[in-house]
Order: structure tokens, then sequence, then C-alpha cells
């Protein structure tokens, strides 16, 4: 539409900046965002958040209950454990090795899984489709026979688990990159590119990869909430994270033969994954809604 | 037709060879004594091992080790378990069904609920019932299954004492096994209190099945909600509208069949969740199905278990998958490609 003002002035927000004044309009999404980036915070600062030495067996207080009940002491907010462990600072460390790790792995397994899609998007024939075939029906095998086989194979521990939860999401940013990259191979612009003689690791960087963002970053929160909710599942039947390292999953299974008496050793560390996912997932939505909407206008 | 039929045989059959090129390798694999990892069985002299190595043709080349498994599968020689030394085909045909019955369940419950809500959202959508079901969907979806079935327990088992807290059904009852399937050989079953042990079956999967189900219904409802939402917006409803349809009429007659269709593949994929989530619900209802089976086999370190239970999982799995894509595509001539959704 041309127009003509001369008085005043226009704003034309960047794309990003378009999908922020968008994605703030929901309360909820903003909501989950703070979520998030306080979980951020914890992975990252967990070390100095923690008041006490997760590890450290405080033998003279057994099973506290956590502050908020009557028996429940200041000094150990979420209360301790069977072995007088401080719960707080447990869950700071768990929520530091469940996200950090779930993050790590979507940015390795994105990584991988657009190399790949990119490969056979911009390749025709027999050899990608045998691929995206392939992998399309590998994708449906449960993330759990892969983690048994891996664990079976390597022995249990957080970095087989997750090479397990790597496998399982790479072939889905195969897919979404492949058949991004195949739609955008067509259009003009991609053309002009190749007249004006660009490689194909060119046209990629910087035609394609720009476009992509948005799609990786819908497709990596679903993936993250998988993730974690994988890490965790692995850590709660004792085939990921082992003892010394604190994992949200691992410290919940730990705390099961005391379920009864103690509930807030299963409730908390449990709250927190849900917590977790549930910001990511809200995010995710919120991000959606965003993109659809910025799409629409 | 044949065309697309003879390419989707042609995928599983790759498919299933992949897998079994995997399970065959798994012995060479595992950590230990290959002998032992294939046959399950520890040699206790030397002579014992040359003549399980003969029996597993281990002394020959890898290609007749090959042909060997093969042939073993397909007879239904599968080896014995490490730790129990019970033949797994044995073990595997009574946890299987175990574990299909429960997804069966949580699946049908999933798509009765789903669906429906899913459709009520996706009509009226932005509207105080839509926004309900999103909320429901995105706060189900984000819960951790164990922690859910574990929520369950505490207050169904623990504080109200309502539903009991493991395994299929009381001892007291004594049900054959039969189809495996645990209601249903109540029912063939020739016992006088038939109806008290039915009842009591129930309330055993209650629990189990309601921790599988939410997160899948959760899925399902977003996917009805959003393919509603995007047909009821294309321009042959718009036409329709112009001749002069009710509201009732367009919906029933196009936009019904034209938003399921697209996505009967996408919930045949949820089957692999399905699977997972039911494999972790499984050990802690002390449900015994493969996961629990499979589960118990790696903490026993039960490799010749573990090899046999991965692939039989996996190809129900990918069977499933294929078959599901191939019959809805065979359906839906409009769709020349096929598309992963996004939850």
């Amino acid at each position: 539409m041309a127009q003509f003002n001369l008085y005043e002035e226009e704003f034309h927000p960047s794309p990003l900046m378009h999908i922020w004044l968008e994605f703030k309009r929901s309360h909820f999404a903003l909501i989950g965002f703070a979520i998030l980036l306080l979980f951020c915070a914890i992975a990252i600062l967990a070390p100095l958040l923690a008041p006490y030495d997760p590890n450290i067996q405080n033998t003279n207080a057994i099973l506290l209950p956590p502050a908020w009940e009557a028996n429940g002491s200041i000094a150990h907010i979420f209360g301790t454990d069977t072995l007088g462990r401080d719960v707080f600072s447990r869950t700071l460390y768990g929520c530091q090795v469940t996200f950090g790790s779930s993050v790590l792995l979507v940015l390795i397994a994105s990584t991988i899984g657009v190399a790949l899609g990119t490969l056979a998007g911009m390749k025709k024939g027999i050899k990608s489709s045998v691929l995206n075939h392939l992998l399309d029906s590998l994708m449906a095998i449960p993330t759990l026979l892969v983690a048994i086989i891996i664990v079976a194979i390597l022995g249990t521990g957080l970095w087989n688990s997750m090479w397990a939860i790597i496998l399982v999401l790479i072939p889905q940013f195969v897919h979404q990159t492949r058949s991004f990259v195949r739609e955008e191979m067509k259009k003009d612009y991609i053309l002009l590119d190749k007249l004006d003689g660009a490689s194909s690791p060119r046209i990629f960087w910087s035609s394609i990869l720009p476009g992509m963002f948005e799609l990786l970053a819908v497709q990596s929160t679903l993936a993250l909430s998988v993730a974690i909710i994988d890490i965790s599942a692995l850590g709660f039947l004792n085939l990921g994270a082992q003892s010394p390292v604190v994992e949200l999953g691992a410290s919940l299974s730990q705390s099961l033969e005391v379920a009864y008496s103690a509930p807030w050793l299963v409730a908390l560390p449990g709250f927190f994954i849900f917590l977790m996912v549930l910001s990511i997932n809200i995010v995710g939505e919120g991000l959606r809604t965003a993109l659809r909407n910025r799409l629409i206008h | 037709m044949n065309n697309l039929l003879l390419r989707y045989i042609n995928l599983m059959v790759v498919t299933i060879t992949i897998l079994i090129i995997i399970s065959f390798s798994l012995g060479y694999l595992f950590p230990g004594d290959t002998l032992t990892n294939i046959s399950g069985i520890v040699p206790q002299s030397e002579e014992q091992r040359i003549a399980l190595e003969a029996a597993f043709k281990l002394d020959r080349s890898i290609f007749v080790q090959f042909w060997y498994y093969l042939d073993n599968l397909v007879s239904g020689d599968w080896g014995v378990s490490f730790s129990s030394q019970v033949s797994l085909i044995d073990e595997i045909s009574i946890a299987f069904p175990a574990t299909l019955e429960l997804i069966t369940y949580a699946l049908l419950i999933s798509i009765f609920i789903g669906i429906p809500i899913g459709f009520i959202g996706g009509i009226w959508h932005h509207k105080p019932f839509d926004f309900g079901a999103v909320t429901f969907s995105v706060v189900s979806y984000s819960f951790p299954v164990f922690w859910l079935a574990l929520i369950f327990i505490t207050i169904f088992c623990l504080q109200l004492g309502y539903l009991p807290l493991s395994g299929r059904v009381n001892f007291l009852y004594d049900i054959p096994h039969n189809s495996g399937f645990i209601l249903w050989d109540i029912l063939v079953a020739d016992s006088p209190n038939k109806k008290d042990a039915f009842a009591d079956a129930l309330r055993h999967l209650i629990l189990p099945t309601a921790s599988i189900a939410l997160v899948t219904t959760a899925i399902f409802i977003r996917f009805t909600r959003r393919s509603i939402m995007d047909e009821m917006q294309k321009g042959y409803i718009d036409a329709a509208k112009s001749r002069g349809f009710t509201t009732k009429q367009i919906f029933f007659k196009h936009g019904l069949r034209n938003s399921l269709l697209p996505i009967i593949p996408l919930m045949a994929l949820q089957i692999s969740t399905l699977m997972t989530n039911a494999m972790v619900v499984e050990t802690i209802f002390s449900w015994p199905g493969i996961g629990n089976w499979l589960i118990q086999a790696i903490y026993q370190r039960d490799y010749p278990a573990i090899r046999i239970g991965m692939l039989v999982v996996s190809i129900f799995v990918v069977t499933f998958t294929i078959s599901i894509e191939f019959i809805s595509r065979a359906f839906d001539p409009a769709r020349d490609k096929f598309e992963r959704g996004t939850v």
C-alpha cells in the first residue's frame, strides 16, 4: 500500500520485534516466559543460590519437613531428605542438571538434524527419499526403548541417556528442515541467488537459514519439553543420572520409599519438572500464536 | 493403488530388515561374553562352550550366523532369558498383550474424549469453552507421567483407599491365560465369580489407563482443534455458506470429514509416546507388561531378553505406524505428501 505521511512518523518493527510485540499481548505467555527465564537463571546460578552443598549429609536433621509446616525449620526451606541433605539446594542443582542437559541435548540434536535435513532437502533423488522414509519409520520407535539399548551397551549415566534422547529427537528436526528447505528451493529468490552464482552453502547460510529460525525456535520448544520429560523419566527409572549428580527425576525415585511419611520429597521435584515443562509449553504456544498472527497481518 | 501398496510394503520390509540387523548386532555390542549374550547360557566347561558355539553357529561366518538368527526368529525359537532360563517367546507372549491392552484402552479413551473436546473448541474458538480446552491440554501435556501416576496413587489408593495399588487382578481370582487381554480372558473363562473378577480387573485398570491417557488426550485435543480451525477457514466452506447451507450442514457434510482425515496419521504417530508412557507407568503400578519386563531385564543385565524385547516392540510400533499411514493415504487421495504435525 502506497502511503505518504509527511508528519506522522511510521513505525516499522523488525521481524523479531514484531514477534515480541505479538507475543507480549498474551499475559499467560509472558508469565510462562518469566518462569522460563527464572529456570534459566537457576540453571546458571545454582551454585551461588544454593545455601548448602547438595550432597552434604546433616545427620542431625533427617527428614525435616518444609518450612511452612509446624515442625519445619527456616534453615531448610524445603526440608531435608532421608540422608539429611537440604532439599532446596538439591532442587536447585536438580533444575540445573535437568534443564541444562535438556537445553544442551536439544542444541546438539537441532544442529545435527538441520545439517542432515538441509542435505536431504537440497539434494534430489533416491538418496534423500530413502533417508527420509527410513528416518520417518525409525522415528516411531519409543524413546525409552532406544535408551534401554544404549544403557545396555554403554552403561547408565547422564550422558548416555542424553545420547538416547538426541537420537530420538534428530529425525523430527531432519523432517522439518527438509520440507522447509525443499519448499524454499522452489522460490524465486533462491533462483535469483543461483543466477548470481551463489554456491549451495552460501544459499543455505545467507538465504534459507535466516528464514528458518522461527521454525527452529518453535520446534526447539517442543523438543525441549519432550527432552525434559524423557530425561527425568530415565532418571526416575535409574537409567539416567547416577548418584553424585543431582537430577530431579532421580531424586524423586530415591525418595519413593518414604513417600508416605515424607510426601514433600516426592511432590517437590515432580512439581518443578511440571513447572519447567509447563512454562516451556506455554512459551511455545505463545510463540506459535504470535507467528501465526504476524503472518495474518 | 498397487504402486502405493508396493511402496509401503517395500518401506516396511526395509525398516524391519534394519531392525533385525540392529538386534543381531546387539549380541556383539553388549558388554560381556558374546556367547552368553546370544544364548542366555553361561557355559560351565570348555566342552559345553564348544558345543554351544557349534549350536549357535558362532564358529561359522557372520552371514551364516545371521541366516541362523533369521531362521530362529521365524520359527519361534527366540532363545532363553539369562536370568530366569525361561523361553523368551513364552514370556513375551504373556507380557506383550498386557501392554497392548493398556495401550488400547488408553488410546480409546483419548479418542473418545480428546476428539469431541477438540471439535467443540475448534468450532467455537476463542470462546470460554475453547479457552478451557486449550488450558487443559497445555497443563496435562506438561505432566511427567511418573509423577502423575504417583499423585493418582497418593490420592486414590493411599488417602481415599478406593482403588488397588498394583497388579492386573486380585490373586483370589484364578484367570486362565487365554488371549492375554485380561478383560476378555475373564469373559470367556467359566468361573462362578466372573462378575466380581471383571469388576476387580476394571478397578485395577483405571489408574494406569488414566495416567497414560491424559497426555494423549491433550495431544488429540490440540490436533483436532487446530485441524478444524484451519479447515473451517478454507474457501469451500465460504462457498457453501454463500449457497445458503446451514452451519450444521456444512460442518457435518464437509468440515468434519476433511478435518478428520489429515489427523488420523498424526494420531497413529502417538503410539510411540503412548508406548514410552505405558512402559514407565507399568513399572509404577507393577503391571506385568513388556515395559516392566524390559526394565527388569535391564536392571538384571539380561541381554538376550533386551535384544528380543527391543525387536518385538519396535517391529510392532513400526508396522502399526506404516499400516495406518498407508490406510490413511489410500483413503485420502488429495494428500500427496505426508505432513508431520506439531503438537
